[in-house]
């Protein structure tokens, strides 16, 4: 800066040069405060924007699911809600543990809804198919419910940053709830259920899912870990058959 | 001028780092996980440096580079060589730390963050910026 402010005060009396400085102070600050501006305006639209969330209408004529998944609530309720989870994104363990007990109580159980759960293991998490097939092997025993709701209380003691052995954890916590040991375990080992994991995956893309959780209720595809209000009024206007609120 | 222009930058480079941040904790886009590269590069173990978002450290990085950036242009320390070098300094390690960061994503983790790789160009031209202000020369002999 001296260098330049020697050379540039060259052959100029020194009234221009305050004035020249002046005015590219006030330029120099116009520009922070339009940097500082704009840098708070698109950060504050890009959090508030999350709130209405990409929900994207289902094709109708895709034919009806095929693979079984897991089902929770009576036969004859008059919608189905889909549910897409990856057992190690957190997103998914949100939703498990803060609006599932939720949604169990106050709209399976009251014969509102049946729920049908489907794996969507993400490549990103390694240790997802191991949890994947834990579950699948627990549903074997009939105890599927019970190793979901374990498996994601547990997220951060078996997902890819806490270990590269999560079959150890799974086989703790299926002892836990009560499972027969050592049949889970070989059956998890041997990857007997690989391909209903694999038939859920397919029914998921087949239905353009590209994030989990992912629900589909009344022909809507909406992508996030909803709260219970907004699973409730989709569920509502499913019911009613109108158009979902965004 | 070029000190200026440092300064801005850096302070654009807050903003930046502030976006990156708020993704990785969820605060902005909806809370799930996707196929998206970003959402691979953000949830690598990478992603966390010594206990914190690599996103938060350049919040730190740029703040500190601001701060410096403004003393270097408009106080009395324009004139201070050892505050040219720390800004040398800094900027070149904003340098090689983006430089590892987005070998990562390149080599290791196979996805490209944008964002990230915008930060890495911003760290690279605020560290050419500030060399072209030659910092090693002392004010004495250019004047």
């Amino acid at each position: 800066m001296g260098k330049d402010r020697v050379g540039s005060n060259k052959g100029r009396r020194p009234g221009v040069v305050k004035e020249t400085r002046k005015s590219s102070n006030r330029a120099f600050y116009i520009a922070l405060a339009a940097v500082a501006l704009g840098g708070i305006a698109v950060l504050s639209y890009l959090t508030t924007r999350s709130a209405s969330r990409q929900v994207i209408e289902v094709d109708p004529t895709l034919p009806p699911v095929e693979a079984v998944g897991y089902v929770l609530g009576k036969a004859d309720a008059p919608i189905e809600v889909l549910e897409f989870a990856d057992f190690e994104c957190p997103g998914c363990a949100q939703f498990a543990i803060l609006t599932a007990p939720d949604v169990k109580q106050r709209l399976v159980e009251t014969g509102q809804i049946r729920l049908r759960l489907m794996d969507f293991p993400l490549q990103m998490h390694r240790n997802a198919w191991t949890a994947s097939l834990s579950a699948a092997c627990a549903n074997e025993q009939g105890k599927f419910w019970e190793m979901h709701d374990a498996i994601f209380a547990a997220q951060d003691r078996w997902n890819t940053q806490a270990t590269g052995n999560p079959l150890k954890v799974m086989v703790e916590l299926a002892g836990g709830i009560g499972l027969d040991v050592s049949q889970f375990a070989n059956c998890v080992e041997t990857r007997k259920y690989q391909a209903n994991v694999q038939a859920h995956m397919k029914e998921a893309e087949r239905r353009g899912v590209s994030a989990t959780p992912s629900f589909i209720i009344g022909g809507k595809l909406i992508p996030g870990a909803i709260g219970y209000d907004t699973f409730k009024a989709y569920v509502d206007s499913a019911l009613a058959g109108v158009s979902a609120p965004r | 001028m070029r000190r200026r222009l440092v300064a801005l930058l850096a302070l654009g480079g807050v903003f930046l780092a502030t976006y990156l941040t708020l993704y990785k904790l969820g605060l902005i886009g909806t809370l799930a996980c996707s196929i998206g590269e970003c959402e691979t590069v953000q949830t690598s173990r990478w992603a966390t440096f010594l206990g914190l978002p690599v996103a938060a450290w350049g919040i730190g990085f740029y703040l500190l580079v601001f701060v410096l950036a403004l003393l270097w242009s408009e106080s009395a320390l324009s004139e201070s060589r050892a505050l040219g070098w720390t800004m040398a300094a800094l900027t070149g390690w904003g340098v090689l730390f983006s430089t590892w960061l987005t070998y990562l994503e390149l080599y290791v983790i196979h996805a490209i963050c944008t964002w990230c790789v915008v930060s890495a160009i911003l760290a690279t031209v605020l560290f050419v910026v500030v060399l072209a202000e030659r910092p090693w020369r002392s004010p004495e002999l250019a004047a």
